[in-house]
């Protein structure tokens, strides 16, 4: 229920210390390359390319990996069969002998497409989310200049999650062995009392952290560390490397445009 | 019902992050506006955005069989108001996006338009008609969010029937419609009832936290608040 949190693993990975800005451009760039594919030959490229990347060297554990994979591959593969089930026009290439359901090529190549894109987008999403911290992200948004007080709020609220998370996995528990979710009805009214519970938790520790932190000086913004390192400082081997990667895609971009399975 | 990274095409994207950001640059207005009044208000914010992300995560034995997730923004959009949620999902969807694999960062906007914009509207709209017309707070909080999680599959069908029009947008968006509207009225009527159980539950601990949000009216007669001395 709460087990998929991968926190942890942005604070200590192979790749932790390289510049953030660096690996924010290379996560973001990507995406937006396997996003206006439209083939499903980049993305894929793209899926085993930063999934190695964040195997063999951020040295995130496979079996981590793979099971932080199962949930949008289960997406992505309903979506495929959705959508080569009803949304072709054009000549059936297969029929399925019931329900007159039948697979066309059309339907299937742009399930196709965007099984592969989901995957594509899913890994730089992983990659981001798995090598950096999440603090790292809300500095490098400042120096972009989003709005402050979102930024702020979003820090402290990242926080608070965790807290709550606690509490709330320590009430679910408690309630379960007081079978609290023995029946329909009863999970139904333990999971109402126990976010009920939450909200009024979350309240009370919002209002002694206001408390905890004014005495102690906030005024309105929270400093950090900055040590993420400059744009600047990238290096210039690293940013040509960045770049060959990005234009040998956007050239198999170009390539298969109107490469086809069927 | 989170759209995934990588569903929509880029154009689809674009245009729907053009069409979330003035709600969201209102909400992030009116924060602003509120905490420069009220600082206490900062930590509550975060608090509450923590609450949404979290009640998307547990999860609730559904009539279907399957488990689904309140979205939680109707109970926080007749809470905070309705373009605050539009602003406190970005930072949600994104937290979702990056730790647990839901949902996604250029199909923020899309999400955002439909979770924090047309879900919350809807329900702070039935929510006032609902007293208005004189329903009790739990008559008119249960139809609220009934509306807001309904209207926001409503709208991801509409999306998702939008991007991929095929062979028209009215059949597209008619089979759309089958898949994650009508599979989610049970779902959605569960919520409600939770919803219920939880507005009744803080009504009944600690009545106060709504009247200092203007959601229950101090003149009204409530029960005395039952004495938690040690809540934590």
């Amino acid at each position: 229920m709460f087990e998929n949190f991968l926190d942890s693993y942005a604070h200590s990975n192979g790749i932790r210390n390289v510049n953030t800005y660096f690996k924010v451009l290379f996560g973001i760039v990507t995406l937006i390359v396997s996003l206006i594919s439209s083939s499903p030959v980049i993305p894929l490229i793209i899926f085993m390319c930063v999934s190695l990347i964040i195997v063999f060297k951020a040295e995130i554990p496979v079996k981590f990996y793979l099971k932080f994979l199962t949930v949008p591959l289960t997406f992505a593969s309903i979506t495929f069969i959705f959508m080569a089930l009803f949304f072709g026009t054009g000549q059936h290439i297969f029929n399925l002998g019931f329900l007159n359901l039948s697979i066309s090529a059309d339907g299937f190549n742009r399930g196709f497409l965007v099984f592969s894109r989901i995957m594509g987008g899913f890994a730089c999403m992983a990659f981001l989310g798995l090598t950096t911290p999440m603090t790292e992200l809300f500095k490098v948004m400042e120096n972009m200049k989003f709005p402050k007080i979102l930024l702020e709020i979003s820090m402290l609220m990242y926080r608070y999650i965790f807290v709550s998370m606690d509490e709330a996995v320590t009430m679910y528990h408690s309630q379960e062995t007081r079978l609290g979710y023995s029946s329909i009805k009863k999970s139904y009214k333990s999971m109402g009392i126990l976010i009920a519970n939450i909200f009024i938790k979350t309240w009370i520790t919002g209002e002694k952290s206001f408390v905890a932190m004014e005495s102690r000086g906030y005024n309105g913004s929270i400093r950090t560390m900055n040590d993420l390192g400059n744009i600047r400082n990238v290096g210039f081997k690293n940013l040509s490397y960045l770049i060959l990667f990005e234009v040998i895609l956007i050239y198999g971009v170009y390539l298969t445009s109107t490469y086809k399975i069927f | 019902m989170h759209i995934m990274e990588g569903f929509l095409p880029w154009y689809w994207c674009v245009f729907w992050y053009a069409l979330a950001i003035p709600f969201i640059a209102h909400g992030v207005i009116r924060m602003k506006k509120i905490t420069e009044e009220n600082p206490e208000m900062k930590p509550l914010l975060a608090v509450s955005g923590a609450f949404i992300f979290i009640m998307s995560s547990l999860h609730v034995p559904s009539v279907t069989g399957s488990s689904s997730h309140p979205t939680g923004n109707g109970l926080g959009a007749v809470f905070f108001g309705a373009t605050v949620i539009s602003a406190i999902c970005v930072p949600i969807l994104i937290f979702q996006a990056l730790l647990m694999a839901h949902g996604g960062i250029t199909t923020l906007g899309a999400n955002d338009f439909s979770m924090g914009v047309v879900g919350p509207f809807c329900a702070v709209f039935v929510w006032k008609f609902g007293r208005k017309i004189g329903l009790g707070y739990s008559a008119a909080i249960f139809l609220a969010a009934f509306i807001g999680d309904w209207m926001t599959y409503v709208t991801a069908a509409t999306e998702l029937g939008m991007a991929f029009p095929i062979p028209t947008f009215e059949s597209a968006w008619i089979k759309m419609m089958i898949i994650y509207s009508y599979t989610q009225i049970p779902i959605s009527i569960a919520e409600s009832f939770l919803t219920v159980i939880i507005f009744e539950y803080i009504q009944k601990l600690r009545p106060d936290l709504l009247r200092r949000l203007n959601v229950i009216k101090t003149e009204e007669p409530s029960e005395p608040p039952i004495k938690v001395s040690e809540v934590n």
